[in-house]
């Protein structure tokens, strides 16, 4: 486990060092400190972190735009902040978890345990809703009510959208379903689609499923996830 | 606006009122001497002249002769005489009146007054040739051979007509005088001392005296040698307002160079005033006529530069030259310079509401400032970001959590007490400068020192300047190689000058550019424009050591 610090308060994160130590223990491979946006963005260019420990608000400077950036990229990301007003925000472009200021060891404990789940918190409030995609060296914003399915393509994911073009998102699909909110379900190890997508499951010789979507397209179910995709289709 | 309508109608009805008797006269004709038979119509003065020429103390006749051609039979004829001298009045060879006392050899003569009255006895106004008579002196005033106007008229009506005119004059009057009244007492109970104030004022004092004295003809009995006196009084009003008028103007939009217009103005004042010397009503007439034009002419440019108010004022100068131009009358000058007042009165009022508005915009400002202020310690950037690594210190090094918690209630209790305050003593704003340090030094892990030079620790400034731009330099300074950050205040102070410098000993951070870092300036501008108006200069810039900031206060150079 790779983990970046991005925060300009030496104490709080000296804090947060100490309390990653503690939680990853030898698990940990390397934990790296940043206190400015250009050293920090530099890092995350050169040595991409497993996770990235982010204050919003970097000396006065908006991170808006750095959010966008970050939720990009290939790696998961827990705020630290202090502006609690932010968290909807965050949560919407795809954060794992939001740690408001001032945090316990055990609130930075339990965001550190969502990467290890599978799924993610059951909160409506902290629904993803954007999905940013890196394209041509831009950056854009894809809803996920625009998705048909997404296809995990190795380290990468395929994000299949409604009007039949496909865009690659850095993330692997393993985090991709960390991140995305309940309605959205792994029906093979390779696909995840939202259940509004889902029109019927259609059984097949040799006891092999699929699932046909509204557009007709059909898509493979995995063996060991159809009995309760059927329960959830109903 | 009503009143000076219902004047206009007023006047309009005057011009329309013919008079009801009707009469034509000859020239007056004079003879220096005494004769009893001069006062009988049957004596025939045909070699009379036409000019009285000079008489000295001796007495003298006119005669003038009327013919009645039409009057109304009920209503008694009056006769209205102009002239200067003591007069014995003569209708007919019967006498009907005098009009003060003629010298003789025992006594000076009693001066009598311009214009006098008398009623024509009823039985002798019938319509025909009639005599009027004087028989006069004129002991003073010697070189003054004004002629003799007669005037028949009702008599009802000889009377009635200055107390009408007078009537209008003195409510005029009286509502100057209150003006006066009022807006010197505003001149003098305001915070701030207006000119366009105290100006108005004056002018509306001095425009009530003009009519008082333009009119004190009808209720006080001039003596004819005092006659002039009323006339010199009421130019030199004249001169007063022609100044004070266009100055007021001027001071009201804003002009640069009133002290040149005011020096144009007497200079060109003074040349009328000698080129009309003892033409007393053209010199009046044509000192307002320069007031006109100069006050014309400053309402003019301000209009072109769109000053509030200028096109209204500019229409209501040009509608008094109209009423002007139409009223033959002696009172169109007043209804000119009522309707200049009354332009005044209007932009006053302007200028009051806008001068409201900005007191409002300033007291709105200070609590926006206030606000600002005891924001600065609740925003969470500041405090969750304390708070986090107070929790730090107070789980793993509870002894130095202590200390730490106690300088930050130190810097809450020190900005609470300056929060109300618009000027606080320098020393307060160190005190508070170093616990904030302290709480900054517990935060970053960095030494920060605060060395002050020279400093008065009772001179005043806004609060939280310091502060601010300490926060600043914390914010845009990278992180020192020694662990240790120096700010340098230094105080000056030269004559009405005063100027701090604040040199943030530190490496700039790249991404803060060489612009400058906008965080908290304005709050320390509007802090500066809030105490100082526009007596200071505000200037933060990168140096070679750092960064500094520097304040100026003090009159511009």
């Amino acid at each position: 486990m790779k983990i970046l610090i991005v925060e300009d308060e030496a104490r709080i994160a000296r804090r947060l060092e100490r309390m990653t130590h503690d939680y990853f223990g030898p698990q940990l491979a390397s934990l790296s400190s940043c206190e400015s946006l250009p050293t920090a963005l530099h890092a995350l260019t050169t040595a991409a972190p497993d996770l990235l420990l982010l204050d919003l608000n970097l000396n006065g400077q908006d991170g808006f735009d750095l959010l966008k950036s970050v939720a990009a990229g290939a790696f998961h990301t827990i705020i630290i902040s202090a502006y609690t007003d932010k968290a909807i925000t965050a949560f919407a472009y795809g954060v794992l978890d939001f740690v408001p200021k001032p945090f316990t060891e055990e609130r930075l404990a339990q965001a550190f345990a969502r990467l290890t789940a599978a799924t993610p918190a059951r909160k409506p409030e902290s629904a993803l809703q954007f999905l940013a995609v890196k394209k041509q060296g831009s950056l854009s914003l894809i809803d996920i009510k625009d998705i048909r399915y997404i296809k995990g393509a190795g380290i990468y994911a395929e994000l299949h959208l409604q009007n039949g073009k496909k865009e690659l998102h850095d993330k692997s699909l393993e985090k991709l379903a960390q991140l995305l909110p309940g309605s959205f379900k792994r029906i093979h190890k390779s696909y995840l689609v939202p259940i509004a997508q889902a029109e019927k499951i259609i059984v097949q010789e040799g006891s092999s499923y699929q699932l046909l979507l509204k557009n007709g397209e059909l898509i493979p179910i995995g063996r060991s996830r159809y009995k309760e995709l059927r329960s959830k289709m109903g | 606006m009503a009143r000076l309508l219902f004047f206009c109608v007023f006047l309009l009805a005057l011009t329309s009122c013919k008079s009801e008797v009707r009469y034509e006269e000859a020239d007056a004709v004079y003879r220096t001497g005494d004769d009893p038979r001069w006062v009988t119509p049957q004596y025939d003065d045909a070699g009379w002249k036409p000019e009285r020429g000079p008489t000295g103390s001796q007495v003298f006749w006119v005669r003038n002769w009327v013919i009645l051609a039409q009057r109304n039979p009920k209503i008694p004829l009056g006769l209205q005489v102009g002239t200067f001298g003591a007069f014995e009045v003569y209708w007919d060879g019967v006498l009907i009146g005098q009009n003060g006392e003629l010298a003789t050899r025992q006594r000076t003569e009693v001066p009598g007054t311009e214009s006098s009255s008398y009623l024509v006895p009823d039985s002798l106004a019938k319509p025909g040739r009639h005599l009027v008579a004087l028989r006069s002196t004129q002991a003073y005033l010697n070189h003054e051979e004004r002629g003799t106007a007669i005037r028949l008229e009702s008599y009802p009506r000889l009377l009635r007509a200055p107390l009408i005119v007078m009537s209008f004059m003195n409510l005029m009057a009286g509502a100057f005088l209150i003006a006066a009244i009022y807006y010197l007492f505003l001149f003098s109970s305001g915070s701030r001392k207006e000119p366009a104030i105290l100006v108005f004022s004056i002018i509306c004092l001095l425009f009530f005296a003009l009519l008082i004295a333009e009119y004190i003809k009808f209720y006080v009995v001039i003596p004819y040698p005092r006659f002039y006196l009323r006339l010199e009084v009421i130019g030199w009003l004249t001169f007063a307002i022609s100044l004070l008028v266009p100055l007021y103007f001027a001071i009201q939009f804003g002009f640069k160079r009133k002290g040149l217009l005011t020096g144009l103005m007497l200079a060109v004042l003074i040349g009328i005033y000698l080129i009309n010397f003892n033409h007393y009503d053209l010199t009046a007439m044509r000192l307002s006529y320069a007031m006109w034009l100069a006050s014309v002419a400053v309402v003019a440019a301000a209009t072109v530069q769109q000053a509030r108010g200028g096109g209204v004022v500019l229409a209501g100068l040009l509608a008094s030259a109209v009423v002007n131009y139409f009223l033959v009358y002696d009172f169109g000058l007043f209804i000119c310079f009522t309707l200049i007042v009354l332009c005044m009165l209007y932009l006053h009022a302007i200028r009051v509401r806008a001068m409201e508005n900005e007191r409002q915009a300033a007291l709105l400002l200070s609590s926006r400032l206030k606000l600002e202020l005891l924001k600065k310690n609740i925003q969470p950037h500041f405090i969750k970001n304390t708070l986090t690594s107070m929790l730090d210190w107070v789980e793993e090094a509870p002894k130095e959590g202590a200390v730490f918690i106690q300088a930050l209630a130190r810097e809450f209790d020190i900005l609470n007490d300056m929060a109300e305050a618009t000027l606080i003593p320098v020393g307060q704003e160190i005190e508070l400068c170093r616990h904030h340090l302290q709480v900054m030094e517990f935060r970053k892990e960095i030494g920060y020192e605060l060395q002050t030079t020279g400093i008065d620790p009772t001179d005043l400034m806004p609060p939280a300047i310091f502060h601010t731009v300490l926060e600043n330099g914390i914010t845009h300074s990278l992180p020192p190689l020694d662990g240790r950050i120096v700010f340098k205040l230094h105080f000056e102070h030269r004559g009405r000058h005063k100027r701090y410098t604040l040199l943030t000993c530190a490496r700039n951070r790249p991404e803060s550019g060489n612009g400058k870092p906008s965080t908290g300036f304005h709050y320390i501008e509007a802090r500066l424009r809030e105490s100082f108006g526009s007596n200071w200069e505000f200037c933060s810039e990168a140096v070679p050591e750092g960064w500094l900031t520097t304040i100026n206060i003090g009159p511009a150079a």
